[in-house]
């Protein structure tokens, strides 16, 4: 995954940014399935897994505003801490794929992944429990905003994502990660 | 889908319009620090008469200003309700198990749903007066000191930018996919969870693979024609700041630290 050129990746992470725009709005189309899958989550995960730790970093911080900004959602009081969730998601995922090497395409995906969205979930939770809800915000809340509400989009990603990066793969778009010489 | 062609972008010809992206956003971010600072009647008074002002000078429709807020009345509801029965104060005035209802409770309540309408407002008036890629260029202009710490900024402007126009391109994409789809019998409005989340499955997979394709011709056709990388990019020499511009930046400068004396 890292024969790609700086400009090609310089553009997976626009088009990763792009669709973190569009993606909610074809999810929305269908009653609450923006807030149960969170679709926004997919293309930051997809970039870091595949584009390297700085473009992930930085598609995690400018998707959410950028949505914000053309289209309302997310609103701008849940910005910041979803601006850090997601940066986090997009780095810890490229971080895990740069340094974990199993020799098995899945495993190496499953672990960056499972990794990452918990990570990134932690992070979030603390800083709002320290800086954005100081005093307001408590275990309780962070357990059923994180995991119970967006357990359906938890599994959606764990299930979609390592497909696309195969479909990719397939597609060659992408290098594939452990190449097969023949 | 369509709107996404431009975001929220309202063509005009007002003061509003006239102004540099720069100082509009200059001024959006002296308004939100003194927002936040903003804690009396007075100072929010005085900040929703200058917001006020600033939408009769863009001469934008207020329901593109204001729209979007009536459509979240539940949420600010909920931010009222939680700030003002869970903050804790010595004299409440009616109490239930974990809830205390007290006067502070409702002001700080109270506090924090008027400071996110004023921002609210704020960013729908910058977004509905300029263009998406004005406010990229201008967010470049304005963090181009960063390059002395070898941020990237020039790269940073030109993936957004990238990515606002591939936007509309994507959604137009992702609507064909979904009709083609729905041809071939995917469920997208049914009320069955499952059935509805295995229905997203054949329009996200190709929108992806649509996306990444795009992508790859992109840079493609980028490298042939000698681009290598943001720095080296020449662009048109952005125009100077008028009297208007710097008039505009003033008062506003002036408010911001009036509202923040004022706040004894």
């Amino acid at each position: 995954m890292n024969t790609m050129s700086n400009v090609k990746r310089s553009l997976v992470a626009a088009v990763c940014i792009a669709l973190g725009v569009v993606l909610p709005m074809a999810f929305h189309s269908v009653k609450n399935a923006g807030s149960i899958f969170c679709p926004m989550h997919i293309p930051v995960l997809l970039c870091g897994l595949v584009d390297g730790w700085a473009f992930g970093l930085l598609c995690g911080l400018v998707t959410p505003l950028l949505s914000s900004l053309l289209t309302g959602m997310p609103p701008m009081a849940y910005l910041p801490a979803m601006m850090i969730e997601l940066a986090v998601y997009g780095l810890v995922s490229a971080l895990m794929m740069q340094f974990v090497h199993t020799k098995r395409l899945y495993a190496d995906l499953y672990l960056s992944l499972v990794v990452s969205l918990v990570a990134g979930r932690i992070i979030a939770g603390a800083a709002k429990a320290l800086i954005f809800a100081a005093g307001k915000y408590s275990m309780t809340a962070w357990m059923t905003g994180y995991f119970v509400t967006c357990l359906p989009g938890l599994i959606i990603q764990i299930i979609l994502v390592p497909s696309i990066i195969v479909a990719l793969m397939k597609a060659r778009l992408i290098p594939n990660r452990y190449p097969v010489h023949e | 889908m369509k709107d996404l062609l431009v975001g929220r972008f309202i063509p005009g010809k007002s003061l509003l319009y006239q102004l540099d992206a720069r100082v509009k956003l200059v001024s959006l971010l002296l308004l939100l620090l003194a927002i936040i600072m903003a804690e009396t009647a007075r100072q929010y008074l005085l900040l929703l008469g200058a917001i006020g002002m600033i939408l009769v000078l863009s001469a934008i429709p207020v329901r593109a200003a204001l729209g979007s807020l009536v459509r979240m009345w539940q949420f600010f509801l909920i931010v009222f309700l939680m700030n003002a029965f869970f903050f804790t104060d010595a004299n409440p005035l009616w109490t239930w198990g974990i809830f205390h209802l007290s006067f502070q409770g409702l002001a700080q309540g109270a506090n924090v749903v008027v400071r996110i309408l004023l921002v609210m407002v704020l960013s729908n008036i910058l977004t509905c007066t300029t263009a998406p890629m004005e406010i990229t260029f201008a967010g470049e202009r304005l963090l181009r000191p960063l390059g002395c710490l070898h941020v990237p900024v020039e790269e940073v402007a030109m993936i957004v930018s990238v990515a606002i126009q591939f936007i509309p391109i994507l959604g137009e994409e992702a609507q064909m996919i979904r009709k083609a789809q729905i041809a071939r019998g995917a469920r997208f409005e049914s009320k069955n969870l499952l059935e509805r989340a295995t229905s997203l499955f054949p329009l996200v997979i190709p929108l992806f693979l649509a996306a990444f394709r795009r992508a790859d011709e992109l840079s493609l056709a980028m490298e042939a024609r000698g681009y290598k990388n943001a720095r080296e990019r020449t662009r048109k020499r952005p125009e100077p700041l008028h009297a208007k511009d710097y008039l505009f930046l003033g008062s506003i400068l002036l408010l911001s630290l009036f509202s923040v004396s004022i706040r004894g």
